[in-house]
Protein backbone atom coordinates (compact mmCIF):
# COMPACT_ATOMS: atom_id res chain seq x y z
CA UNK A 1 0.00 0.00 0.00
CA UNK A 2 2.70 2.17 0.87
CA UNK A 3 4.24 2.59 -2.64
CA UNK A 4 1.48 3.23 -3.92
CA UNK A 5 0.91 6.59 -1.55
CA UNK A 6 4.65 7.52 -1.85
CA UNK A 7 4.28 7.71 -5.69
CA UNK A 8 0.91 10.14 -5.09
CA UNK A 9 2.63 12.53 -3.13
CA UNK A 10 5.89 12.38 -5.75
CA UNK A 11 3.44 12.40 -8.68
CA UNK A 12 2.26 16.10 -7.53
CA UNK A 13 5.85 17.68 -7.87
CA UNK A 14 5.38 16.35 -11.99
CA UNK A 15 9.20 17.90 -11.95
CA UNK A 16 11.22 15.06 -12.36
CA UNK A 17 8.81 12.89 -13.06
CA UNK A 18 9.42 13.84 -16.86
CA UNK A 19 13.48 14.03 -16.61
CA UNK A 20 13.78 10.40 -17.98
CA UNK A 21 12.03 11.58 -21.07
CA UNK A 22 14.75 14.12 -21.20
CA UNK A 23 17.43 11.84 -20.61
CA UNK A 24 18.53 13.35 -17.44
CA UNK A 25 19.35 11.37 -14.20
CA UNK A 26 16.32 10.79 -12.11
CA UNK A 27 15.53 12.82 -8.37
CA UNK A 28 16.94 16.43 -10.02
CA UNK A 29 14.92 19.29 -9.35
CA UNK A 30 13.89 20.04 -13.08
CA UNK A 31 11.10 21.26 -15.65
CA UNK A 32 12.59 19.35 -18.63
CA UNK A 33 9.98 20.99 -21.35
CA UNK A 34 11.40 24.92 -19.69
CA UNK A 35 13.93 26.76 -21.09
CA UNK A 36 15.66 27.05 -18.34
CA UNK A 37 15.44 23.52 -16.41
CA UNK A 38 16.91 23.60 -13.33
CA UNK A 39 14.13 24.74 -10.59
CA UNK A 40 13.89 26.59 -7.48
CA UNK A 41 11.11 25.45 -4.62
CA UNK A 42 9.30 28.20 -3.40
CA UNK A 43 7.94 27.85 0.35
CA UNK A 44 4.35 28.78 0.07
CA UNK A 45 3.05 30.04 3.83
CA UNK A 46 0.11 27.47 4.53
CA UNK A 47 0.08 25.26 1.80
CA UNK A 48 1.41 21.62 1.52
CA UNK A 49 2.60 22.16 -2.13
CA UNK A 50 5.92 23.86 -3.02
CA UNK A 51 6.09 26.65 -6.15
CA UNK A 52 8.79 26.11 -8.15
CA UNK A 53 10.46 28.74 -10.63
CA UNK A 54 13.35 29.02 -13.11
CA UNK A 55 16.95 29.01 -11.35
CA UNK A 56 18.82 32.14 -12.97
CA UNK A 57 20.91 29.76 -14.84
CA UNK A 58 20.85 26.00 -15.98
CA UNK A 59 22.51 23.67 -14.22
CA UNK A 60 21.73 20.22 -15.94
CA UNK A 61 24.74 20.13 -17.82
CA UNK A 62 27.05 19.24 -14.60
CA UNK A 63 27.11 16.33 -12.59
CA UNK A 64 24.81 16.17 -9.63
CA UNK A 65 24.79 14.73 -6.32
CA UNK A 66 22.76 12.40 -7.36
CA UNK A 67 23.17 8.49 -7.09
CA UNK A 68 21.72 7.97 -10.73
CA UNK A 69 24.06 10.49 -12.11
CA UNK A 70 26.54 8.78 -14.04
CA UNK A 71 27.33 11.54 -16.13
CA UNK A 72 31.42 11.96 -15.27
CA UNK A 73 33.32 15.02 -13.56
CA UNK A 74 34.96 16.26 -16.91
CA UNK A 75 38.50 15.45 -16.55
CA UNK A 76 41.72 17.80 -15.56
CA UNK A 77 42.47 19.88 -19.02
CA UNK A 78 46.03 21.08 -20.50
CA UNK A 79 46.28 24.32 -22.09
CA UNK A 80 48.75 26.00 -24.08
CA UNK A 81 49.12 29.62 -24.39
CA UNK A 82 51.06 30.93 -27.09
CA UNK A 83 52.46 34.57 -27.89
CA UNK A 84 50.53 37.41 -26.08
CA UNK A 85 47.70 37.20 -24.38
CA UNK A 86 45.62 39.69 -26.53
CA UNK A 87 43.24 40.11 -23.26
CA UNK A 88 41.88 43.45 -22.75
CA UNK A 89 42.10 44.70 -19.27
CA UNK A 90 39.02 46.83 -18.40
CA UNK A 91 37.24 43.96 -19.63
CA UNK A 92 39.10 41.34 -17.45
CA UNK A 93 38.46 43.35 -14.51
CA UNK A 94 34.53 43.00 -14.97
CA UNK A 95 34.91 39.66 -15.02
CA UNK A 96 36.43 39.32 -11.80
CA UNK A 97 33.60 41.47 -10.12
CA UNK A 98 30.81 39.71 -11.89
CA UNK A 99 29.46 37.34 -9.27
CA UNK A 100 27.48 35.78 -12.66
CA UNK A 101 31.24 35.47 -14.24
CA UNK A 102 34.51 35.13 -12.93
CA UNK A 103 33.39 36.10 -9.38
CA UNK A 104 37.18 36.23 -8.64
CA UNK A 105 36.67 38.26 -5.53
CA UNK A 106 34.36 36.10 -3.56
CA UNK A 107 37.72 33.94 -3.06
CA UNK A 108 40.48 36.54 -3.91
CA UNK A 109 41.59 40.27 -2.69
CA UNK A 110 41.26 42.44 -5.61
CA UNK A 111 41.72 46.08 -6.01
CA UNK A 112 38.70 48.01 -5.14
CA UNK A 113 36.78 45.63 -3.27
CA UNK A 114 36.20 46.51 -0.01
CA UNK A 115 35.01 43.14 1.43
CA UNK A 116 36.93 40.51 -0.55
CA UNK A 117 37.23 36.46 -0.01
CA UNK A 118 40.42 35.27 1.80
CA UNK A 119 39.97 31.40 0.27
CA UNK A 120 42.62 32.14 -2.22
CA UNK A 121 45.74 33.98 -2.40
CA UNK A 122 45.49 37.86 -2.46
CA UNK A 123 46.00 38.99 -5.92
CA UNK A 124 46.34 42.96 -5.47
CA UNK A 125 50.20 42.44 -6.84
CA UNK A 126 49.69 39.92 -9.17
CA UNK A 127 52.50 40.89 -11.55
CA UNK A 128 54.98 40.80 -8.47
CA UNK A 129 54.27 36.70 -8.55
CA UNK A 130 56.65 36.70 -11.58
CA UNK A 131 54.24 33.92 -13.41
CA UNK A 132 54.16 33.68 -17.03
CA UNK A 133 51.10 34.48 -19.26
CA UNK A 134 50.80 30.81 -20.03
CA UNK A 135 51.02 29.61 -16.56
CA UNK A 136 48.00 32.21 -15.23
CA UNK A 137 46.01 31.04 -18.01
CA UNK A 138 46.62 27.53 -17.05
CA UNK A 139 45.69 28.15 -13.44
CA UNK A 140 42.16 30.10 -14.62
CA UNK A 141 41.57 27.18 -17.41
CA UNK A 142 41.84 24.42 -15.10
CA UNK A 143 44.22 24.44 -11.75
CA UNK A 144 43.42 20.77 -11.54
CA UNK A 145 46.69 20.59 -13.71
CA UNK A 146 49.03 22.51 -11.30
CA UNK A 147 46.97 21.08 -7.86
CA UNK A 148 44.83 17.78 -8.23
CA UNK A 149 43.00 19.21 -4.60
CA UNK A 150 42.69 22.98 -5.94
CA UNK A 151 39.39 24.25 -4.57
CA UNK A 152 39.51 26.94 -7.33
CA UNK A 153 36.81 26.40 -10.51
CA UNK A 154 37.92 24.91 -13.89
CA UNK A 155 36.53 28.19 -15.67
CA UNK A 156 37.91 26.45 -19.62
CA UNK A 157 37.48 23.04 -18.58
CA UNK A 158 33.95 23.38 -17.25
CA UNK A 159 32.93 26.00 -19.78
CA UNK A 160 32.09 28.63 -17.15
CA UNK A 161 34.31 30.98 -19.52
CA UNK A 162 35.40 30.90 -23.00
CA UNK A 163 39.52 31.62 -24.22
CA UNK A 164 38.94 35.19 -24.32
CA UNK A 165 37.17 35.61 -21.29
CA UNK A 166 40.50 33.68 -19.62
CA UNK A 167 42.67 35.97 -22.11
CA UNK A 168 41.51 38.68 -20.70
CA UNK A 169 41.75 37.98 -16.69
CA UNK A 170 45.16 37.45 -17.84
CA UNK A 171 46.08 40.26 -18.69
CA UNK A 172 44.27 42.17 -16.16
CA UNK A 173 45.53 40.23 -13.43
CA UNK A 174 49.11 41.19 -14.95
CA UNK A 175 48.10 44.68 -14.74
CA UNK A 176 47.94 44.30 -10.93
CA UNK A 177 51.44 45.86 -9.73
CA UNK B 1 19.71 1.85 -8.75
CA UNK B 2 15.63 1.41 -8.35
CA UNK B 3 14.64 4.02 -5.98
CA UNK B 4 11.29 5.78 -5.35
CA UNK B 5 11.51 9.56 -4.88
CA UNK B 6 11.09 11.02 -8.40
CA UNK B 7 9.72 8.15 -10.44
CA UNK B 8 6.16 7.79 -12.14
CA UNK B 9 4.65 4.32 -10.62
CA UNK B 10 2.63 2.44 -12.69
CA UNK B 11 -0.50 2.34 -10.54
CA UNK B 12 -0.67 -1.62 -11.18
CA UNK B 13 2.43 -2.43 -11.20
CA UNK B 14 3.51 -0.73 -8.33
CA UNK B 15 2.50 -3.48 -5.55
CA UNK B 16 4.51 -6.10 -7.77
CA UNK B 17 7.23 -3.78 -7.81
CA UNK B 18 6.86 -3.43 -3.96
CA UNK B 19 9.64 -5.42 -3.06
CA UNK B 20 11.89 -3.97 -5.74
CA UNK B 21 11.12 -0.41 -5.11
CA UNK B 22 11.85 -0.32 -1.25
CA UNK B 23 15.74 -1.93 -1.54
CA UNK B 24 18.16 0.10 -0.30
CA UNK B 25 19.88 2.25 -3.03
CA UNK B 26 21.97 -0.63 -4.38
CA UNK B 27 24.82 -0.08 -6.33
CA UNK B 28 24.19 -1.24 -10.53
CA UNK B 29 26.91 -3.06 -12.39
CA UNK B 30 28.38 -0.05 -14.41
CA UNK B 31 31.12 1.28 -13.30
CA UNK B 32 31.03 4.19 -11.04
CA UNK B 33 31.25 7.94 -12.64
CA UNK B 34 34.35 9.81 -12.26
CA UNK B 35 34.59 12.16 -9.66
CA UNK B 36 36.80 13.99 -7.51
CA UNK B 37 36.93 14.00 -3.87
CA UNK B 38 37.99 16.08 -0.99
CA UNK B 39 40.34 14.76 0.78
CA UNK B 40 41.05 13.53 3.81
CA UNK B 41 37.80 11.07 4.71
CA UNK B 42 38.81 12.09 8.19
CA UNK B 43 37.10 9.32 10.71
CA UNK B 44 34.34 11.52 11.76
CA UNK B 45 33.00 11.18 15.44
CA UNK B 46 29.19 11.11 15.11
CA UNK B 47 28.78 13.96 17.41
CA UNK B 48 29.08 17.22 17.92
CA UNK B 49 32.25 17.17 19.76
CA UNK B 50 33.50 16.12 16.84
CA UNK B 51 34.30 19.22 15.92
CA UNK B 52 36.91 19.49 18.05
CA UNK B 53 38.82 17.81 15.37
CA UNK B 54 37.67 20.31 13.04
CA UNK B 55 37.29 23.77 12.86
CA UNK B 56 37.53 23.90 17.14
CA UNK B 57 35.10 26.30 17.47
CA UNK B 58 32.86 23.99 19.73
CA UNK B 59 34.07 25.15 22.68
CA UNK B 60 32.40 28.83 21.47
CA UNK B 61 28.85 26.99 20.83
CA UNK B 62 28.64 23.99 22.92
CA UNK B 63 26.80 25.80 26.08
CA UNK B 64 24.09 27.91 24.88
CA UNK B 65 23.42 29.43 28.03
CA UNK B 66 27.35 30.77 28.16
CA UNK B 67 27.54 32.23 24.80
CA UNK B 68 30.40 35.03 25.08
CA UNK B 69 28.23 38.07 23.31
CA UNK B 70 31.66 40.13 22.47
CA UNK B 71 32.00 37.22 19.79
CA UNK B 72 28.81 37.96 18.50
CA UNK B 73 29.10 41.66 18.25
CA UNK B 74 31.85 41.31 16.43
CA UNK B 75 31.80 40.70 12.41
CA UNK B 76 35.46 38.70 12.59
CA UNK B 77 34.54 36.49 15.42
CA UNK B 78 31.06 36.16 14.75
CA UNK B 79 31.23 32.43 13.08
CA UNK B 80 33.16 30.92 16.13
CA UNK B 81 29.31 31.15 17.39
CA UNK B 82 28.51 28.95 14.60
CA UNK B 83 25.05 30.85 15.01
CA UNK B 84 24.18 29.86 18.13
CA UNK B 85 22.78 33.33 19.36
CA UNK B 86 20.61 33.26 16.70
CA UNK B 87 18.60 30.62 18.54
CA UNK B 88 16.05 30.70 20.90
CA UNK B 89 15.62 31.27 23.95
CA UNK B 90 18.33 34.38 22.99
CA UNK B 91 15.63 35.99 20.75
CA UNK B 92 12.50 36.13 22.52
CA UNK B 93 10.55 38.64 19.28
CA UNK B 94 7.83 37.19 17.34
CA UNK B 95 9.33 35.66 14.42
CA UNK B 96 8.00 33.64 11.27
CA UNK B 97 8.79 30.34 13.09
CA UNK B 98 6.33 30.82 15.95
CA UNK B 99 3.47 31.76 13.20
CA UNK B 100 4.61 28.48 11.41
CA UNK B 101 4.54 26.40 15.07
CA UNK B 102 0.87 27.25 15.44
CA UNK B 103 -0.03 26.38 11.90
CA UNK B 104 1.66 23.42 12.57
CA UNK B 105 0.20 22.29 15.91
CA UNK B 106 -3.31 22.88 14.35
CA UNK B 107 -2.42 20.79 11.19
CA UNK B 108 -1.13 18.07 13.65
CA UNK B 109 -4.08 18.05 15.99
CA UNK B 110 -6.56 17.56 12.78
CA UNK B 111 -4.48 15.09 11.41
CA UNK B 112 -4.15 12.75 14.57
CA UNK B 113 -7.79 13.49 15.63
CA UNK B 114 -7.49 9.46 15.34
CA UNK B 115 -4.56 8.87 16.72
CA UNK B 116 -3.49 7.21 13.50
CA UNK B 117 -1.34 10.08 12.30
CA UNK B 118 1.43 9.71 15.45
CA UNK B 119 1.39 5.71 15.24
CA UNK B 120 2.48 6.23 11.64
CA UNK B 121 5.38 8.59 12.73
CA UNK B 122 6.33 6.64 15.74
CA UNK B 123 5.12 7.67 18.20
CA UNK B 124 5.32 5.70 21.40
CA UNK B 125 3.84 5.47 24.64
CA UNK B 126 5.88 9.42 25.24
CA UNK B 127 4.25 10.54 22.34
CA UNK B 128 6.02 12.88 20.56
CA UNK B 129 7.94 13.89 23.47
CA UNK B 130 12.28 12.75 21.67
CA UNK B 131 10.66 12.01 18.30
CA UNK B 132 12.51 14.68 16.25
CA UNK B 133 15.88 13.39 18.30
CA UNK B 134 15.45 9.77 16.93
CA UNK B 135 15.44 11.08 13.09
CA UNK B 136 16.50 10.33 10.29
CA UNK B 137 15.63 6.72 11.26
CA UNK B 138 15.31 3.35 9.51
CA UNK B 139 11.65 2.43 8.81
CA UNK B 140 10.63 -0.97 9.07
CA UNK B 141 7.48 -0.45 6.72
CA UNK B 142 9.84 1.18 4.11
CA UNK B 143 12.82 -1.28 4.38
CA UNK B 144 15.24 2.06 4.56
CA UNK B 145 16.15 5.17 6.27
CA UNK B 146 13.88 8.26 6.23
CA UNK B 147 13.82 11.74 7.63
CA UNK B 148 10.97 13.58 9.52
CA UNK B 149 9.70 15.44 6.71
CA UNK B 150 9.43 12.36 4.32
CA UNK B 151 7.87 10.26 6.91
CA UNK B 152 5.51 13.13 8.04
CA UNK B 153 4.91 13.24 3.71
CA UNK B 154 3.81 9.95 3.96
CA UNK B 155 2.30 10.03 6.89
CA UNK B 156 -0.22 12.72 5.52
CA UNK B 157 -0.90 11.16 2.33
CA UNK B 158 -2.15 7.84 4.18
CA UNK B 159 -4.20 10.61 6.49
CA UNK B 160 -5.65 12.03 2.69
CA UNK B 161 -3.79 15.10 3.00
CA UNK B 162 -0.33 16.52 0.30
CA UNK B 163 2.32 17.76 2.85
CA UNK B 164 5.50 17.33 0.35
CA UNK B 165 8.14 16.95 1.62
CA UNK B 166 9.52 20.95 2.15
CA UNK B 167 6.31 22.39 1.94
CA UNK B 168 5.30 25.16 4.56
CA UNK B 169 2.76 23.02 6.31
CA UNK B 170 5.13 19.77 6.00
CA UNK B 171 8.10 21.72 7.59
CA UNK B 172 5.38 23.53 10.17
CA UNK B 173 4.44 19.72 11.58
CA UNK B 174 7.99 19.35 11.83
CA UNK B 175 8.33 21.95 14.03
CA UNK B 176 5.70 21.53 16.21
CA UNK B 177 7.22 18.23 16.51
CA UNK B 178 10.77 19.13 17.09
CA UNK B 179 8.97 21.57 19.47
CA UNK B 180 8.52 18.40 21.86
CA UNK B 181 12.14 18.09 22.12
CA UNK B 182 13.29 21.19 22.73
CA UNK B 183 16.13 21.10 24.68
CA UNK B 184 17.00 17.28 24.32
CA UNK B 185 20.24 16.11 22.41
CA UNK B 186 19.99 14.89 19.21
CA UNK B 187 21.10 10.40 19.36
CA UNK B 188 21.10 9.44 16.19
CA UNK B 189 22.90 5.90 16.24
CA UNK B 190 25.03 5.29 13.34
CA UNK B 191 27.67 2.61 14.83
CA UNK B 192 25.93 -0.03 13.10
CA UNK B 193 23.03 -1.12 10.54
CA UNK B 194 21.14 0.56 7.99
CA UNK B 195 21.94 3.78 9.73
CA UNK B 196 25.82 3.24 9.78
CA UNK B 197 25.30 2.45 6.06
CA UNK B 198 23.44 5.99 5.36
CA UNK B 199 26.35 7.74 7.30
CA UNK B 200 29.19 6.60 5.41
CA UNK B 201 27.22 7.33 2.48
CA UNK B 202 26.46 10.57 3.87
CA UNK B 203 30.04 11.07 4.69
CA UNK B 204 31.56 10.13 1.34
CA UNK B 205 29.13 12.45 -0.56
CA UNK B 206 29.75 15.52 1.82
CA UNK B 207 33.55 15.02 -0.01
CA UNK B 208 32.04 14.87 -3.85
CA UNK B 209 32.66 17.62 -6.01
CA UNK B 210 30.09 18.30 -7.82
CA UNK B 211 28.67 20.66 -10.34
CA UNK B 212 29.87 23.90 -12.22
CA UNK B 213 31.93 25.03 -9.90
CA UNK B 214 33.16 21.10 -8.72
CA UNK B 215 32.42 22.24 -5.14
CA UNK B 216 31.70 19.37 -2.41
CA UNK B 217 30.42 20.37 1.39
CA UNK B 218 33.62 19.86 2.47
CA UNK B 219 35.54 21.76 0.01
CA UNK B 220 33.99 24.76 2.43
CA UNK B 221 32.64 23.32 5.16
CA UNK B 222 35.68 21.40 6.31
CA UNK B 223 39.02 22.92 4.57
CA UNK B 224 37.71 26.46 4.58
CA UNK B 225 36.36 26.85 7.89
CA UNK B 226 36.11 30.75 9.23
CA UNK B 227 37.59 32.04 6.33
CA UNK B 228 35.47 34.81 4.19
CA UNK B 229 33.51 34.15 1.08
CA UNK B 230 33.28 37.97 0.63
CA UNK B 231 30.22 38.94 3.08
CA UNK B 232 29.78 35.30 4.40
CA UNK B 233 32.21 33.65 6.79
CA UNK B 234 32.66 29.97 6.30
CA UNK B 235 30.99 27.80 9.33
CA UNK B 236 31.26 24.00 10.86
CA UNK B 237 28.87 21.25 9.64
CA UNK B 238 28.91 20.33 13.67
CA UNK B 239 25.85 20.90 15.55
CA UNK B 240 23.97 22.61 12.55
CA UNK B 241 20.82 20.39 11.85
CA UNK B 242 19.47 20.91 15.40
CA UNK B 243 17.52 23.97 14.56
CA UNK B 244 15.57 23.06 11.11
CA UNK B 245 13.14 23.31 9.84
CA UNK B 246 14.16 27.48 10.13
CA UNK B 247 12.01 30.83 9.76
CA UNK B 248 14.20 32.03 6.94
CA UNK B 249 13.21 35.80 5.56
CA UNK B 250 13.44 34.66 2.01
CA UNK B 251 12.64 31.32 2.58
CA UNK B 252 9.50 31.74 4.92
CA UNK B 253 10.00 28.11 6.72
CA UNK B 254 13.52 26.38 5.33
CA UNK B 255 14.05 22.60 5.97
CA UNK B 256 17.29 21.06 6.28
CA UNK B 257 16.49 19.50 2.58
CA UNK B 258 15.58 22.45 1.43
CA UNK B 259 18.09 23.81 2.89
CA UNK B 260 20.81 21.25 0.97
CA UNK B 261 19.15 22.46 -2.30
CA UNK B 262 20.26 25.96 -1.84
CA UNK B 263 23.65 24.77 -0.75
CA UNK B 264 23.82 23.11 -4.26
CA UNK B 265 21.84 26.27 -6.18
CA UNK B 266 24.78 28.63 -4.73
CA UNK B 267 27.47 26.21 -5.67
CA UNK B 268 26.07 25.76 -9.21
CA UNK B 269 24.97 22.34 -8.48
CA UNK B 270 21.80 21.28 -10.21
CA UNK B 271 19.95 20.46 -6.90
CA UNK B 272 17.90 17.31 -6.41
CA UNK B 273 14.39 16.80 -4.87
CA UNK B 274 13.74 16.78 -1.37
CA UNK B 275 13.66 13.57 -0.48
CA UNK B 276 16.06 11.83 -2.79
CA UNK B 277 18.61 9.13 -1.56
CA UNK B 278 21.48 11.32 -1.62
CA UNK B 279 20.49 13.86 0.58
CA UNK B 280 18.76 11.78 2.83
CA UNK B 281 21.79 10.33 3.53
CA UNK B 282 23.35 13.79 3.77
CA UNK B 283 20.90 14.54 6.24
CA UNK B 284 22.00 11.15 8.53
CA UNK B 285 25.75 12.14 8.41
CA UNK B 286 24.80 16.06 9.56
CA UNK B 287 22.59 14.52 11.87
CA UNK B 288 25.00 12.83 13.82
CA UNK B 289 27.14 15.38 13.39
CA UNK B 290 24.50 17.14 15.89
CA UNK B 291 24.51 14.24 18.07
CA UNK B 292 24.57 15.60 22.08
CA UNK B 293 23.10 18.66 20.91
CA UNK B 294 19.74 20.16 22.01
CA UNK B 295 17.31 20.84 20.17
CA UNK B 296 16.44 24.19 19.54
CA UNK B 297 13.03 25.71 17.54
CA UNK B 298 11.54 27.58 16.37
CA UNK B 299 14.73 29.31 15.16
CA UNK B 300 15.16 32.65 12.79
CA UNK B 301 17.97 33.03 10.14
CA UNK B 302 18.47 35.63 7.62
Amino acid sequence: MLPHLIAIGWGVLGLAVCSLAADLPGNLAIDPTAAIKTQVPRVVPNSGRLQWKPHSRDLTEWPSLGYQDKRPTPKPQVTRLEGPSNGDVARGLGIAMDPARGNCVACHQLPGDAWPGTVGNPLLHYRRYGHQDAQVYQQIFDARVFNPNSVMPAYGTFGILSDQDVRDLVAFLQSLD
Amino acid sequence: MIRIAGFPLVWGASTLLGLALVQPPALSAEPAPYREMERPLETYIPHASGDRKFSNTYRYWKDPKNLDWRLAGNPDENWKLNWKFMDPPFNQAIHGGHFALDRGESLYKFLNRGGSFAACLGAGKGGLKGLRTSYPRYDKTLKRVVGLEEKIQICGAIEGRVLENGSYDNSAISLYIAGFSKGMPMRIDVSKGPLKEAFERGRRLYHTRAGRMNFACATCHIHNVGKHLRGNTVTTPFGDVVHFPVYRTKYELQSLQLRFMECNLDTGTQPLLPGSPAYTDLEVFLSALSNGYAVTVPSERD
